[in-house]
């Protein structure tokens, strides 16, 4: 039964991959979607087991590397981390599956598109089942491959081949941290397996008490988990290498549900809770990623506020949550933030998948300004798109609640990142802040929509419903739920009630405020002069370029200035911090360019090349050409070097 | 007592390579200048024939007249057959066969 939750997907990938034109696209839809459900039921079973039941699992299956002093087994390891990972990543892959057999209905490519979903489901199993950093990196790069198949899936597109190639060549950045940190594991600890790797730890902390050696010293352990570290910033999108997931948003929006969601972006932040113990040993690595971590939330929030693209909007909350992830894994609570990984992937399925059903009522229209008025027409989406929100912004007693205050809460703790604590909660302003204008700019505004298309708005049809359905339900109560299950061991820290409840004012406040400015845009448009609305006016600016109307009666200068200084900041924070041109213009551009004047021209085509194969033709074509010009067919001249060579013969031989 | 006439015979000998090495105009100089250098020769292996008091220089000396004759021979007939083709005897015409 164990092996059965990875064999399944890899069974559907494979027959719907290969035979895909033999079992049709009905076909291909049924069968990835219930070998899917199979597997997140028996994962549900892998859950009970493991964590309800408290009993861990380990199959070795075969002897893989066997040399002298290292000996790496493919194994399977389930313990409550990969049982809860199990759970979400199983059961969202389903529901996606389900989901997108309805919304990629007449796209002539379905038996394909499940296979890359299935394959992709696999893989993130092999990554979360592995009981060693070997087997862990196949699911790894496996992922990332699939995420590259899934962003290039319409691969007539150039932007979605763009995005594709980006996506794949900026977790490669991470890549090689995770291979370094693996060379570095395994010179220091000679294995690569999880379980040797805990307990020569657990022997590092006995020797720090009892006596002065150490089986790790702390320096490399810095390295290793600085490595780590690069390699779950690269693939869980965090400030520096989060520019691939905003732009992989060109792939299909299920693509987006599964991968930017659930599972892939997971995968770093599953890294470093399953080295939890190696970043224990690292004191410099935790604030490492506490700093980054709140940083990235921080970040994220700021850009998805004023973001146009439905679909982005969702893509940066996915990074600033990650970031909330990342900074509580640095405070050593490694299962708050497997609790917040959980919780997360289930309302950010729902918000990727309710987005998906807008896009898809309002025929493929993804800019939210050109949206509007929705709320009648697709109100079974509206709530849905509602619970994920208030689910994302924390609102009591919905599952984001439980994990994002315990997380502020925990950071709140440490007084010694206390900016991370203000980052987050301003984080959490912003989320709310950002959720409310999307839904707001949907479905309450006066629509923007033309008519021909606002006359066909519909709700999907039930295979598209039915996953939203159920994910609505788990973003409700996972939290709930799980909270007992997976957080009993985290203590939570004294704080007074009035610290307790910043994160939700402010999360209110946002929410409101948003809602307020908002709606006063939407009406302020025909109300005139009034001067106690001048500053909310001045936000609006930024906020919605489009709807100002320069009906001010006031100073000109003052507003012109104003405008202009509010628009700088908006083009910053609309254009993500200006990371994608910083990193175009002063890395990418350069290594072109080194690439192609230093290291192609100047060193293979120039220096290799004259002292190499060119060079030595030339030098021997010119000598020949000087031999034979001394046979120049003169009998004399042969004569005259005759008569020199017998000399030099007869003299040199006299000489010998 | 006849040293002196070995130095004749080398002079002789480097004439007749000066006489190859510097001629750029005639063919049957050149033959001239061989059947002078074999003639230097000759006349050295007798000088030491007799300066040893050997035969064998003489023997020697009479198989390189022979060996002179028959070459001068062959040569000159080549050097007809050559005219005939090509009209002239110079030694610069003679580069068809450039390296």
């Amino acid at each position: 039964m164990y092996i059965l939750v990875l064999f399944l997907p890899l069974l559907s990938a494979i027959i719907s991959g290969l035979f895909g034109r033999k079992i049709g696209t009905k076909g291909a839809g049924v069968l990835t979607s219930s070998c899917m459900v199979i597997s997140a039921l028996v994962s549900c079973c892998i859950f009970y087991e493991t964590v309800l039941n408290s009993s861990a699992a380990y199959v070795k299956l075969w002897r893989w590397f066997d040399s002298e002093l290292f000996t790496a087994y493919f194994g399977l390891h389930f313990d409550s981390l990969t049982a809860t990972m199990l759970i979400v990543v199983t059961s969202v892959s389903a529901l996606v599956h389900i989901y997108s057999t309805g919304y990629m209905s007449g796209d002539p490519h379905i038996p394909r598109f499940m296979s890359y979903l299935s394959l992709f489901t696999f893989l993130m199993i092999v990554l979360v089942t592995s009981e060693n950093y070997v087997q862990l990196f196949i699911g790894w790069e496996g992922v990332g491959l699939c995420s590259y198949l899934l962003i290039n899936f319409w691969l007539t597109r150039i932007k979605a081949n763009k995005a594709a190639m980006k996506a794949m060549l900026i977790n490669r950045v991470g890549d090689i941290g995770l291979i370094l940190a693996m060379i570095k594991i395994l010179a220091e600890f000679g294995a690569l397996d999880f379980s040797t790797i805990y307990s020569i730890m657990s022997l590092n902390e006995w020797g720090d008490v009892y006596s002065n050696s150490v089986a790790v010293n702390k320096d490399s352990l810095t390295i290793i988990c600085l490595l780590l570290f690069l390699g779950a910033v690269g693939k869980s999108a965090q400030l520096g290498l989060h520019t691939w997931l905003p732009d992989a948003m060109e792939g299909p929006t299920p693509v987006s549900a599964l991968i930017h969601a659930a599972t892939m972006v997971t995968a770093g932040v599953f890294l470093i809770i399953r080295s939890g113990p190696l970043f224990e040993g690292s004191p410099f690595a935790l604030t490492v990623v506490t700093i980054l971590g709140a940083l990235t939330a921080f970040f994220a929030a700021t850009t998805g506020v004023v973001q146009n693209d439905l679909k982005k909007v969702i893509a940066y909350s996915t990074c600033s949550q990650l970031g909330y992830m990342v900074m509580v894994c640095g405070l050593s609570n490694y299962s708050t933030s497997l609790f917040h990984l959980m919780n997360h992937a289930f309302f950010k399925a729902l918000l990727f998948l309710s987005a998906g059903s807008v896009i898809h009522a309002v025929s493929d229209e993804q800019d939210m300004r050109k949206m509007g008025g929705l709320l009648k027409s697709v109100p079974f989406t509206y709530t849905m798109i509602l619970i994920g929100s208030l689910s994302l912004m924390g609102f009591p007693y919905l599952t984001g609640f439980y994990s994002k205050d315990l997380i502020l809460e925990l950071t709140y703790d440490k007084y010694y990142v206390a900016f991370a604590y203000w980052l987050g909660s301003f984080s959490a302003l912003l989320t709310a802040f950002y959720s409310m204008r999307l839904i707001y700019l949907t479905f309450m505004t006066d629509t923007n929509l033309k008519k021909e298309v606002l006359t066909k708005v519909h709700e999907s049809t039930w295979n598209i419903t039915l996953p939203l359905l159920l994910l609505a339900f788990g973003s409700i109560f996972v939290g709930y739920l799980g909270k007992e299950v997976i957080i009993s061991n985290v203590i939570p820290p004294m704080i007074s009630n009035s610290v307790k409840v910043v994160p939700l004012i402010l999360s209110l406040f946002g929410a409101l405020l948003a809602f307020v400015i908002y709606d006063r845009v939407t009406r302020g448009t025909s109300w005139e002069g009034a001067k106690h609305r001048r500053g909310i006016r001045n936000f609006v600016r930024v906020n919605s370029i489009m709807n100002v109307r320069s009906s001010l009666s006031e100073e000109k200068f003052e507003r012109n200035f104003v405008s202009s200084l509010f628009h700088i900041v908006y083009t910053f924070f609309n254009s993500a911090w200006q990371f994608n041109y910083v990193i175009n213009h002063f890395i990418v551009s350069n290594v072109w360019k080194f690439g192609h004047l230093v290291t192609y021209r100047i060193i293979d085509r120039g220096i290799l090349e004259t002292i190499g194969p060119k060079g030595i033709a030339k030098v021997l074509i010119s000598l020949t050409q000087t031999i034979s010009n001394y046979q120049s067919g003169m009998v004399f001249n042969y004569a005259l070097i005759m008569i020199i060579f017998t000399t030099l013969f007869i003299s040199g031989a006299s000489v010998l | 007592m006849y040293y002196e006439y070995l130095t004749v015979g080398v002079i002789l000998f480097i004439l007749g390579v000066l006489g190859i090495v510097l001629n750029r105009s005639n063919l049957i100089i050149m033959l001239m200048s061989i059947e002078l250098m074999l003639l230097a020769i000759a006349f050295l292996f007798l000088i030491n024939s007799v300066v040893i008091d050997n035969l064998i220089g003489e023997i020697f000396t009479l198989m390189v007249l022979t060996v002179a004759a028959a070459e001068s021979a062959i040569g000159l007939a080549i050097l007809v057959a050559y005219y005939r083709v090509r009209g002239t005897i110079a030694v610069k015409s003679l580069n068809l066969l450039r390296g």
